[in-house]
């Protein structure tokens, strides 16, 4: 009961009515109660709830811990879970899975199974049509042809016979021969397969009868039967590399550490996964998690950059000088709110702007000067790029340093924070999914900048709808990101109880979670291709209509018919 | 090593029996090294190298025969599948369509079937090929042709 509790409490009890549909229609019910067991006090549950935790073993909290571990791979997945992680001894089971399955349904040995199966990708379907549209045809094709092997040869075992590798005579109980019955001593065969296993790669799988004319495939049997103990192990390994590589429906994790498949199921065209090593990528490219931009775009992008990356170098450089006082200022948080150590001007680390009222930074504006007007092309198109790769490029290191910040405050911090704050420190995974959170956005808005410089000029209206969603959902990160970088380290820094505790938390649940559905919002419109941008004129006058006052708290923008703040509940 | 020493002595011995068997073929194991061989191949007719005498050499690995024997020609030859300067041979059963179960003997016929039926899409020589692909039969004849005179013929220096 209390585990469940502290993960609504973050993830459900203060999400916004419309956007996050709950898989779990029992869990919404048990969230509401929870809820107002809470609220209808107007107390803070999460204090309310403290109580239940005194005196409360260990072990509940261990178990606790672990549960939010896994939550916390939960908020990285993919909504709905259309893939799944395979090790190896599960890749193995399906590849046995699969062999069992068409062995059966066409009748034939596991060996013949198998190597059909290798020659058809690994699809059970691709097999079974094949082989039910004309079962000669497949035989010949996988060289798994019947030939009638003289009779004698398995009644007589004392009968002499010449081996077609070495020209030895060997009585026929030495002799072995494949489907095809081409006649070869043992260790003429286990020669050939071991040069083939050591030699050839995953092409060992395909070997064939030694002899010229022939095409008779060599199956597992003949390999378990003759190769050597190394060998045999060599050969079931590139058996599982075939499987994974050759199927359409699993890829390798891409990290080199990683011995893990994913086996993908989904087809909505997103192809984020996350494997069990924490690494997520886009399984259809391989390429890190780029929503949302799709795969050919996101190619085209990292070729461009490559081209232009001795242009935009100097981007790269982490030194800015100050606007102000033009002392050099190092980038070292990962939001774009800057502030001058020496003159304590605040700016944008994007624009240079100042911070305060600053609003139209992801917005690009062209310039127009009287310039030669080729050269201008030229240098806008540069400007252009420039523009959207520098706010990519800012967003991933901004991302890469999130990532790290988050596992550093938890790992250095946490214990501390639990002490000094008098809560258990399960309570502190708020602050993990307000980090998972900034690195899940850091990550989408990076890749909105590359979506936004393939939008096409001609089209004004997306483009200003696509920069009216980019500003808001950026801009609420950054307060997000704001919070739980800076604001949470005051605590850090000064340690002992603070009442502000239970108010920050509220601040940064409120913000991750505002955070999250102006992303949502954001990664929808750009995967539709923006075709709501019609709508959005309409909806967006009503808006306007209506007036809306922005919490100073959590910065919701509440109807003004709201009297309290719709999401941190103050007035 | 061993197996492989034992199978060139069987090859050896076969060479013997068959060496009136196919006329067309004279493969010699040099006195003093098992795995250094040459051979003699006649030009097949009614093609340009008829009439020719064409000298290969193989070196033999020790991993013989799960490694293909390595062949090129001594004699100059204008053939798209073999290097005019080296006289190497482009063929698959050499590289990776090797089978244990060929033996220089039979690598030699595979070699006059090339001769005879050159593949000008996997060229060594480039001008032969071209000539070839070009559709240019008469000209890749004559100019083979006159290799096969030159340099092939038994009775000219
Ligand atoms: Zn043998
Ligand atoms: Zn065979
Ligand atoms: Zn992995
Ligand atoms: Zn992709
Ligand atoms: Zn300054
Ligand atoms: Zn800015
Ligand atoms: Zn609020």
């Amino acid at each position: 009961m209390l585990r469940r509790r502290v993960s609504w409490d973050v993830t459900n009890s203060l999400a916004m009515d419309d956007v996050h549909p709950s898989s779990d229609s029992i869990e919404e019910e048990a969230t509401t109660k929870c809820y107002s067991d809470g609220f209808d006090d107007n107390e803070d549950p999460f204090f309310l709830s403290d109580d239940d935790f005194v005196g409360g073993d260990d072990g509940a909290a261990d178990a606790l811990l672990e549960d939010i571990k896994e939550d916390e791979i939960d908020l990285l997945k993919h909504k709905q879970q259309d893939y799944k992680i395979l090790n190896t001894a599960e890749i193995r089971q399906r590849m046995e899975r699969d062999v069992a399955e068409v062995s059966t349904v066409l009748s034939i040995s596991k060996d013949e199974a198998s190597i059909l199966l290798r020659n058809y990708n690994w699809s059970v379907s691709k097999v079974n049509d094949s082989w039910f549209t004309d079962e000669f045809e497949v035989r010949e094709k996988v060289g798994l042809e019947k030939l009638v092997v003289s009779s004698d040869l398995s009644s007589n075992k004392r009968k002499i016979i010449t081996c077609g590798i070495c020209f030895e005579p060997y009585t026929s109980d030495r002799i072995r021969y494949a489907y095809c019955g081409h006649l070869y001593c043992e260790i003429c065969w286990s020669a050939y397969i071991s040069t083939s296993i050591n030699n050839d790669g995953t092409g060992c799988l395909m070997l064939r009868c030694p002899e010229p004319s022939c095409r008779a495939a060599i199956g597992q049997y003949m390999i378990d039967s003759l190769a050597s103990e190394e060998d045999r192990k060599k050969y079931s390994d590139f058996l599982v590399r075939s499987y994974v590589e050759d199927n359409r429906t699993t890829k390798w994790c891409p990290s080199p550490a990683c011995e893990h498949a994913i086996e993908f199921s989904g087809a909505d065209g997103i192809f984020d996964v996350t494997c069990r090593c924490f690494t997520s990528f886009c399984w259809n490219c391989k390429e890190e998690c780029h929503r949302p931009m799709d795969c050919d775009a996101v190619k085209k992008w990292i070729l461009k950059n490559s081209s232009e990356s001795e242009n935009v170098n100097y981007i790269l450089a982490y030194c800015k000088p100050c606007p102000n006082c033009k002392r050099p200022i190092e980038k070292n948080h990962g939001c774009m709110h800057m502030t001058c150590r020496v003159c304590r001007n605040e700016f944008c680390w994007l624009c240079l702007g100042p911070w305060k009222g600053h609003a139209n930074c992801n917005r690009y504006m062209e310039k127009t000067d009287t310039e030669d007007r080729r050269k201008k092309l030229a240098k806008e198109s540069l400007e252009k790029y420039t523009h959207y790769f520098e706010r990519w490029d800012a967003n991933r290191k901004s991302r890469l340093k999130a990532l790290a910040d988050h596992q550093r405050v938890k790992n250095e911090e946490f214990k501390k924070l639990s002490e000094s704050q008098d809560i258990p420190e399960a309570y502190l995974e708020f602050i993990t999914k307000a980090w998972l959170q900034v690195v899940e956005c850091r990550r989408a808005l990076e890749w909105s900048y590359a979506y936004g410089y393939y939008l096409p000029d001609k089209d004004p209206a997306k483009k200003q709808f696509f920069e009216y969603l980019q500003g808001e959902a950026e801009s609420t990160l950054e307060k997000l990101h704001n919070c739980v970088e800076s604001e949470l380290k005051e605590f850090l820094d000064v340690g002992g109880l603070s009442k502000k505790f239970s108010e920050f938390r509220t601040k940064l649940v409120g913000l991750t979670t505002v955070t999250g559905n102006y992303f949502e919002k954001l990664v929808r419109a750009l995967e539709n291709g923006l075709c709501d941008v019609n709508s959005h004129v309409i909806k967006g006058s009503e808006d306007e209509v209506e007036d809306r006052w922005h919490c100073d708290r959590c910065t919701y923008a509440n109807p003004s018919s709201l009297k309290s703040c719709k999401m941190c509940f103050i007035k | 090593m061993q197996a492989s020493r034992a199978r060139l002595f069987k090859e050896y011995k076969e060479v013997q029996r068959e060496k009136v068997a196919d006329p067309d073929i004279q493969l010699v194991c040099d006195d003093s090294n098992i795995f250094k061989w040459t051979a003699l191949i006649k030009g097949p007719s009614e093609t340009p190298f008829e009439g020719g005498v064409f000298q290969l050499v193989f070196s033999v690995p020790e991993q013989y025969p799960l490694q293909p024997p390595q062949v090129r020609f001594l004699t100059k030859i204008f053939h798209p599948n073999v290097h005019f300067k080296t006289g190497e041979i482009c063929l698959d059963i050499l590289k990776n369509a090797w089978s244990p179960a060929w033996t220089l003997q039979s690598v030699c016929r595979a070699i006059i079937a090339l001769m005879a039926h050159p593949e000008p899409d996997s060229p060594l020589n480039c001008d032969s090929g071209n000539l070839l692909r070009s559709g240019d039969i008469r000209g890749y004849q004559s100019m083979a042709r006159m290799y096969t005179r030159l340099a092939a013929s038994p009775m000219k220096g």
